[in-house]
Parts: structure tokens; sequence; C-alpha cells
């Protein structure tokens, strides 16, 4: 369960977010669309602790992320890049991240099976490519099997095998009882796969509620963002 | 104690930070050789400190790199944060284990200089001050973030502004963090606080800024 | 080939770093020489200087700080990633897909890095000897052409051998830590002086023969073999950077 509670950010005398509110639901995908530039990655890096808000709350299961211990078992994130330095190889990353919320080293092996990175453990990861770089990110949010996944554009960089299996591999999360939140600004393959929709234009959230609540009339996403987008006027609540 | 593990690990995995230690140690190695010979005809100063004089630059870039290394490219830093969110617990632990780590390196590293000198009797007080200057180069280059500028900076102060400075008459000498280097006696205290000052400095933009 | 010349320009004065390099390089000297005014003067009256002709030029040496971290930063910033969030994408990428032939664009970065440095050391030297004129001009000479010659010839070089170093090693770490605590007070190399007559011919210690007459070298070598020597040092470490850098996979 995420709960981002009007949270708002300035930043360099812009203000970057303006009162953000929404929710992510166990068992369910929710898609975070929105323009380049709208917030996305700053909403999303305010909910992982990374970035202080100005004002307002981002909760992860009823807690903010600094004070949620061992984290990485309640809370997975995929940002961009891989996050792991690039001289240090992919075991070797993964294996003091587990260390550091207490997991055992060989979670760091499993979560390479699960991504299909088992062959390059020994490979620095200076040396992956997009792909890999991508799939050593997502093997890091899963060490601690946790209950929330938060990821961050995760198909850019993957190639078409590697979407189709994001896609089964996030549906599945769900499936299972897992909250799974995700940006895009790719709509087409949101709507494939969320249940829910978030709308963020120029910091503030401008729709939300089901995959077919915020479609409404609209022939598609697509066409239903646009029309959300384009005219700042009219909003619909 | 989860933390301390992590921290520990990053550092023994980084190849750079063991090159860096084995040819510190080598440069004094050949230092200390080279004042034992120079010695015989023109004292150049206390051969027992003066190849660490030089040498601390590798303790100076063993921090720099410690420290710049969860800034550099691949975003490390938010991996860091995002396993272990309370910064200044993990600012502290930082610190701790780059000492424990370091230690060692500076203890063979000092003996290394001191020992052929006859000042065994210093190699304590060596050891302490290459440990507490690698923890004063991290704390600054935790604040630059990133590596060369923040090289620039510490080369530039320690190799160039502090003997500048030393060489004009009046007591400044006893303010710099590096005169303990040459004069453990005069200087101690200033290399203590200078460290404690940069890593309370280093802990309060850890603590502030977006990472 | 001047367009390939102008963009290296555009790409080291481009740098936060190099203007670093550039402000310390240009204005540490000429501080020196003002803040041990004082000092000069007395030991002047003391008659504790042997050759004051050395003064400025002695002075011109805490400033080569400054071409160290040019010529560092010319090759570093190539290697450096241009985002934190995609390893491996570097600056070198987009330079070799523009200049592909690796030799013109070593030709062209070694020009800008020549005449940036070089405009820099005249720059330093002017002020540094203008102002050890002002202040001491009873007691010292006016410096002679050659030997500022000498001096500005020496910080390009010494720029150039950073460059040559950082080229080899790909990392500006290293180079920079070597040159810089080289630079200090007593440096290695005059300690190795010390040990053997053959460390005379080190870079740092041969070149300063160029424009300082009054330090206790061991071995004595005029200015011209000094300035040669020197060039010898960087021709040969730079065609050894050019080589592996023709080789080498960006």
């Amino acid at each position: 369960m995420i709960t981002v509670d009007r949270v708002s950010k300035t930043r360099s005398r812009t203000r970057i977010l303006h009162d953000v509110t929404f929710e992510a639901r166990p068992g369910r995908v929710t898609g975070f669309l929105g323009p380049n530039g709208a917030g996305k990655t700053s909403t999303l890096r305010i909910l992982l602790g990374l970035d202080r808000p100005e004002s307002g709350a981002a909760l992860i299961c009823g807690r903010p992320y600094r004070k949620l211990d061992r984290p990485l078992t309640t809370i997975g994130a995929l940002l961009d890049g891989s996050g792991a330095h690039r001289a240090r190889t992919a075991r070797a990353h993964l294996r003091w991240v587990a260390a550091s919320n207490g997991l055992p080293d060989s979670r760091a092996d499993e979560v390479l099976e699960i991504v299909g990175l088992t062959g390059d453990a020994r490979k620095r990861a200076g040396r992956f490519s997009l792909g890999m770089s991508r799939r050593l990110g997502l093997a890091t949010a899963l060490l601690g099997d946790p209950e929330v996944l938060v990821l961050d554009e995760p198909v850019n960089g993957l190639d078409p095998v590697g979407i189709r299996w994001m896609r089964e591999f996030l549906r599945n999360s769900a499936a299972q009882g897992r909250t799974v939140l995700l940006s895009s600004h790719l709509m087409s393959e949101l709507a494939e796969i969320a249940d829910d929709v978030i709308v963020i234009d120029k910091g503030r959230i401008v729709a939300r509620g089901s995959l077919a609540e915020v479609t409404g009339d609209h022939r598609t996403l697509e066409d239903a963002f646009f029309a959300l987008t384009a005219t700042e006027a009219v909003r619909p609540w | 104690m989860n933390v301390a593990r992590a921290e520990l690990r990053k550092l023994l995995t980084l190849p750079s930070l063991r090159l860096t230690a084995l040819l510190t140690w080598a440069a004094t190695l050949l230092l200390a050789y080279a004042y034992a010979y120079a010695d015989r005809d023109a004292p150049l100063g206390d051969a027992a400190l003066a190849p660490l004089g030089y040498t601390q630059a590798g303790f100076l870039v063993l921090g720099v790199l410690a420290a710049a290394s969860e800034y550099e490219e691949g975003g490390q830093i938010h991996t860091t944060l995002l396993a272990m969110p309370r910064r200044l617990p993990l600012h502290v632990v930082k610190a701790l284990t780059l000492g424990a780590v370091t230690l060692p390196v500076a203890a063979v590293t000092a003996a290394t200089s001191t020992l052929p000198a006859g000042g065994a009797t210093w190699t304590p007080a060596a050891t302490a001050y290459l440990t507490l200057t690698t923890l004063l180069a991290a704390a600054v280059a935790g604040v630059v973030r990133r590596a060369v500028p923040a090289a620039i900076l510490l080369l530039g102060l320690y190799f160039i502004v502090g003997p500048l400075l030393r060489a004009r008459p009046g007591g400044i000498a006893a303010y710099l963090p590096d005169t303990a280097a040459l004069d453990p006696p005069r200087g101690a205290a200033a290399t203590v606080a200078w460290t404690a000052a940069a890593l309370a400095l280093a802990a309060l933009t850890f603590h502030r800024r977006d990472a | 080939m001047v367009s390939r010349v102008r963009a290296e320009l555009r790409k080291l004065l481009g740098l936060p770093t190099a203007w670093v390099g550039l402000v310390l390089g240009t204005l540490t000297a000429p501080a020196i020489v003002l803040l041990n005014a004082p000092y000069t003067r007395r030991a002047i009256a003391a008659g504790t200087l042997t050759d004051t002709s050395d003064l400025g030029l002695r002075d011109l040496g805490v400033g080569l700080i400054g071409p160290m971290v040019l010529g560092v930063i010319a090759v570093s910033s190539e290697y450096t990633s241009t985002s934190q969030h995609a390893p491996g994408a570097r600056q070198l990428t987009a330079t070799l897909t523009a200049v592909p032939d690796r030799l013109r664009l070593l030709v062209a970065k070694t020009a800008a890095l020549v005449l940036v440095v070089a405009a820099q050391a005249a720059v330093a030297a002017t002020a540094t000897l203008g102002l050890t004129q002002v202040l001491h001009g009873d007691h010292v000479p006016a410096p002679a052409p050659a030997r500022v010659a000498g001096a500005i010839l020496y910080w390009t070089l010494t720029a150039l051998l950073a460059y040559a170093i950082t080229l080899i090693t790909r990392n500006g770490i290293v180079p920079l830590t070597l040159l810089v605590i080289n630079s200090t007070v007593v440096s290695v190399s005059y300690l190795l002086t010390k040990i053997t007559d053959l460390a005379s011919y080190l870079p740092d210690i041969v070149g300063a023969q160029m424009f300082i007459r009054d330090a206790d070298f061991p071995v004595e070598i005029a200015p011209l073999t000094a300035g040669l020597v020197m060039t010898a040092w960087v021709a040969v470490l730079l065609a050894i950077g050019a080589v592996l850098f023709q080789r080498r996979d960006a």
C-alpha cells in the first residue's frame, strides 16, 4: 500500500509538485503516467526517501521510507541505471545490498536467476548493456522479496523479449497480492498492464482511477491522456 | 551491524582502493629507501616521517575514492539510500568502516617509513594521523561528490597552500590539518579538529541534501 | 583543422574544473609575490638571496598546478561518464563520432591545450615578473626575455606531460597525485637527485634549468639542452599515449 498525501516540492524556485495525492493498492498494478518533466520521477524519489518533500507525506504501508526497518523486505525500487558501481561484479553488488538488510548471500544468486543474469554474475556492472543494467537493477529491487514494487520507466532499454517478460512479471506480482507502482510515458504499454492509472501534468495530478475510468469516453488511454494534459482549464474534479 | 557489514563489503570489493593502498605503500618503501641514502650527506628533515609527508597523498586519494565512488555513474548512492535510509547512522558507520579498513594499511605504511629510520616510537602517531587524513578526505569528497575536483582541492591544500603558509613566519602552521605529518606533537590537535569538523559538515550535508 | 581546434578549445573551456585550473594557475604566483613582499625585502636587505635575478621566476613555480589540472582534465573529461545513470556513456563516444580520425583529434586537442596553457603562462609570467619589478625593482634586474620564454615553455611542457600521462592511464587521479606531490618544495625528483645524478634528467628537474640558475642542481645543464631533454620526455610520453589512444577501444 502506497499513500501519497498532498506532496509539494520546489526546486530552484520553481514549484515542481503541487499537492500531489494518490494511492496504489495491493493486488493491483498502478500506472503513473505523464509527459517528460511532469514530476513522475520527483514524486517517486520523495516516496523513496531520496528527496525531501516541502510539505505533505509519502507513506509506504503507513510509514515514511526513512522510518522503515530493513526497507528492502517491504519495498523494492527500480530507478534509472543499475544502481551498481561499475567496478563491482553483479554478485558482489547484490551481496553488499543483501548484507545491508540482513538477507542471506544466497539471495543474490536467487534474484540473478529470476532476472536471467546467472551467467553474468561475475561480470563487472560497467560492462553491462543497458538492458542488462535494468535487469540488475530489478534484481536489486527483488532481493528482500518485498510486498511493494516501485519502478521508474521499467521497460526503458529492454528488448521486445524483455518487455514481455517484465509485463508478465509485474502482472504476476500483483496477482500474488503485491502493490505495484510503475511510471511510464509509454501509454500503449501502460494500457496493457495497469489496473489503475494516475495522470500527472506540470506537477499536478490531473486524473486518477481505474483504467476504464481514466480512459472514459475516449477511444484509447492515449486519447484520454492528450485530452487531459492539453487542456489545463478542464479538470475532472 | 548489517549496515557495517554492507559498508565493509563495499569497501573491500572496490578494486581502485586496493590498488591505491598498494601503490601508496610501494611509494613509501621507495622514499624510505631514498631518504636512507640521501641522509648520508645532506639531512632533508626527519627521515622517519618525511616519506609519509609525500605518501599521505595516497591516503587522501583513498578517502576521496571511497566517498566519491557512491556518486559515480550507475547511481550507486540510490541503492545505498534505498537499502539504508537512515542517513546519520549510515554516515557514522561509513566513517567507522573506512577507518577500520584504513587502519591496517596506515599501520603498515607508517611502519615502512618509521622503522628503517629508527623512529619506531612515531609509528602509532603516524598510523593515527594517516587514518584521520583518510577520513578527512572522505568527508570532503562526500560534500564535493566528485573524485577529480575533490582530489584537486585536497592535494592543492596539502601540497601547495600548506607548504606556502608554513614557509611564512608566524604560528599558523600549528592550525593546519597536516602539520602533524612532520611534527606530530605540534599538529595533532589540529588534525583531530579538522577531521571532526569535516565529518560533521559532511554528515550535515548528507542528511539535508537531496540524493 | 581550425574548426577542430576551435571545437576542442570550446570543450576544454566549457569545463568548470578547467576554470579552476585557469584561475589557480594564473593568480597563485602573483598572489605569493604580493604576500611575500615584506619577507623578500628583508631577505634582500640582509643579503641572504644569492641570485636576485631568479626571484620572480622562482615564484612562478607555485602556479604550475594550473597547467597540471588543465592537462589532466583535457583527457580525463572524455573518459568520465556524461550521465550518472548511463554507465559507459562517455563524452569520448560523441567526440569520436564527430572526429573519427583519432590522430587528427589528438593533434587538435594538443593544439588547444598548448594555446590555452601558453596564454595562461604568458599572463601569469607577466603578472608575476611585473609585480616583482614594481615591488623590488631597485634590487632585481629585469628578467632576460630568453628566461621568460623558457618559463612559459616549462609551463606548456608540464601541461603536456600531465596530458600524456593521463592519455596513458585514462584516469585523472593518478597523474594529478603524482604531479602535485612532485611540485612541492622538496620534490620527489629533487630527493632522487641526492641518490643518483641521473635523476637530474627527470623532466621537472631538467626543465627548471631552462630559466632558473641558482639552485643546487647536482648536474649543471645549459638552458637549451635542458629544454631539449624535457621536450624529448614529453614527446616520448605523448607518442606512447597516442599509440595507445589509436589502438584502444574507446
